[in-house]
């Protein structure tokens, strides 16, 4: 006899892509192409984009990176000060914004949270999520005053959103087998939350929270632009001052922490999974 | 063991998996369900224990009221219910042990059993399940570093954990080299001559014939054959799996 095909794995990661392209007919293409071609015109006319203002302005970036040279080495210290305290802001902000998101980013599960839970937690995290970490520091900083404070604050706000919904996806592309396994033992929703969808979800969440890590070091760098503390605070001082010679060490002191930070972070990244 | 009565199973949108299904199951029975894909040998295994909801219909399992029972109810349900899956669905991340614990959950308190906490004699019932199919070797193993047959022994000792009075295999040997398929079987057989009772969806006729006492055929989401494995026929195997045989 033949036997029966093998039921194929149930494992629903992501939706399945649909290839509308294959199906839309040349004119239809042609149209679409054409005013592509016209937005994109208007763009260039609307935001003054200019190739020529570019290259006029050429002698003036040089100018400025002439007088940029050499770094100022005796900001050094300031300036290493400044990274230290960005990083601080980021990782604090990360570590606090990593557990608030967690209670959220099951409520906005579609395969755990039951609709009228799902719904609203969606929308609430869309609102914020629309906002970025610089807006918040402002927000903070006129609530609490300056430092670094409004910039942990701002880094919680804008991350716990945002890890929300990556953790949510974590959770809906979970396999179903492990659950149903937990499910049919005669477990809890707690027990099958614990034994069959953690263990699947959390290697990715700490991934997700290493690369928010990441990127808001970048983040955090501004921050002092806007009173929020870290090295962006420098980096603003000494542009005002017209000390370019001082911003270029801060520069390079960022640009150093950036890398030492990503490439810690990709190491325990590459390791997770 | 397992009364079934006028099972109807409509699966969202609209698909009708099974359509008025009654059977009756008794203690220590190796039920084989056999027929072919989409014929609705899954949606009835999981209905035993309402891992699929029943549209109409009633099930007793082990004198319980399965179909109609709150969500309490279908918990303790689900304990005396052992289920054992195509694709061994483990904990790929936990140990092996860990895997079998989880077994012991709808018995365990529930916030220490969050914190992975289990009274002891969970944990040597655990063991001596895992013990029991040969594996005790492997307790401390990530459960993705064994093999597809070593998996499927950790989902039976977990299923064993239970200490379930009805054991569910929904395709067990079919993830598996057919080398192994024997393997599996004389490990779900030893567990019903235990005196548990087993419900085993199979699409292997001779690996069925050669388990079951009982033979339960479906096609198109209805009974189309019910009976011992001796009086399945050629006419018996076309009336199940229709033409393609």
């Amino acid at each position: 006899m033949v036997p029966a095909p093998t039921e194929p794995a149930r494992i629903y990661l992501s939706p399945p892509s649909v290839h509308a392209g294959l199906t839309v007919p040349a004119p239809m293409k042609r149209a679409v192409l054409f005013v592509a071609l016209v937005v994109l015109a208007w763009l260039v006319w609307d935001t003054g984009a200019d190739p020529v203002r570019l290259a006029r302005g050429l002698p003036w970036i040089l100018d400025f990176l002439r007088r940029m040279m050499p770094p100022d080495p005796s900001v050094l210290p300031a300036a290493l000060l400044g990274a230290i305290k960005t990083v601080e802001i980021a990782l604090l902000g990360t570590a606090v914004a990593a557990v608030l998101a967690l209670p959220l980013g099951f409520l906005s599960a579609r395969n755990v949270a039951p609709g009228a839970v799902f719904y609203p937690a969606r929308a609430v995290l869309n609102f914020f999520r629309s906002v970025d970490t610089l807006v918040y520091a402002l927000v903070f900083v006129a609530a609490v005053g300056l430092g670094p404070f409004p910039g942990v604050l701002a880094v919680v706000a804008y991350t716990t959103t945002s890890l929300a919904k990556l953790y949510s996806e974590a959770v809906e592309g979970v396999d179903p087998g492990p659950v149903d396994a937990i499910t049919a033992t005669g477990a809890t929703r707690l027990q099958v939350l614990r034994f069959g969808v953690i263990p699947q979800v959390l290697p990715l969440f700490l991934s997700y929270v290493l690369y928010r890590l990441e990127t808001n070091i970048r983040a955090a760098t501004v921050l002092g632009f806007v009173g929020a503390g870290g090295i962006g605070f420098y980096l603003q001082t000494y542009l005002r001052m017209i000390d370019y010679r001082a911003a270029s060490t801060v520069l390079l002191v960022t640009v150093a922490m950036v890398m030492v930070v990503d490439a810690i972070s990709s190491r325990l990244r590459d390791r997770l999974v | 063991m397992i009364e079934v009565a006028g099972l109807r199973v409509v699966l969202p949108p609209s698909t009708v998996a099974l359509d008025g299904v009654d059977l009756v199951i008794e203690r220590g029975e190796l039920v084989v369900v056999l027929g072919p894909s989409g014929a609705g040998k899954t949606t009835f295994l999981r209905s035993l224990n309402r891992l699929v909801e029943p549209t109409a219909g009633t099930i007793r399992v082990a004198g319980r009221e399965v179909t109609g029972a709150g969500a309490a109810e279908v918990r303790d349900v689900r304990r005396h219910i052992g289920m054992v899956f195509q694709q061994f669905n483990l904990v790929r991340r936990a140990s092996v042990i860990e895997n079998v614990l989880a077994g012991r959950l709808g018995y365990a308190p529930t916030i220490p059993s969050v914190f992975g906490r289990f009274p002891r004699p969970d944990r040597e019932l655990a063991r001596a399940c895992l013990d029991q199919v040969g594996l005790g070797h492997l307790a401390d193993r990530r459960a993705d570093t064994l093999s597809g047959g070593e998996q499927q022994r950790v989902a039976i000792a977990r299923a064993l954990a239970q200490r379930p009075e009805v054991v569910l295999a929904d395709e067990p040997t079919a993830s598996l080299d057919p080398a192994l398929t024997s393997s599996i079987m004389d490990t779900l057989k030893a567990i019903n001559a235990q005196g548990l009772t087993l419900v085993v969806s199979q699409h292997q006729l001779e690996t069925a014939l050669a388990y079951a006492t009982r033979i339960v055929g479906f096609r198109r989401g209805r009974v189309a054959f019910d009976g011992p494995p001796g009086a399945v026929t050629p006419t018996v195997v076309r009336a199940i799996y229709g033409d393609q045989s």
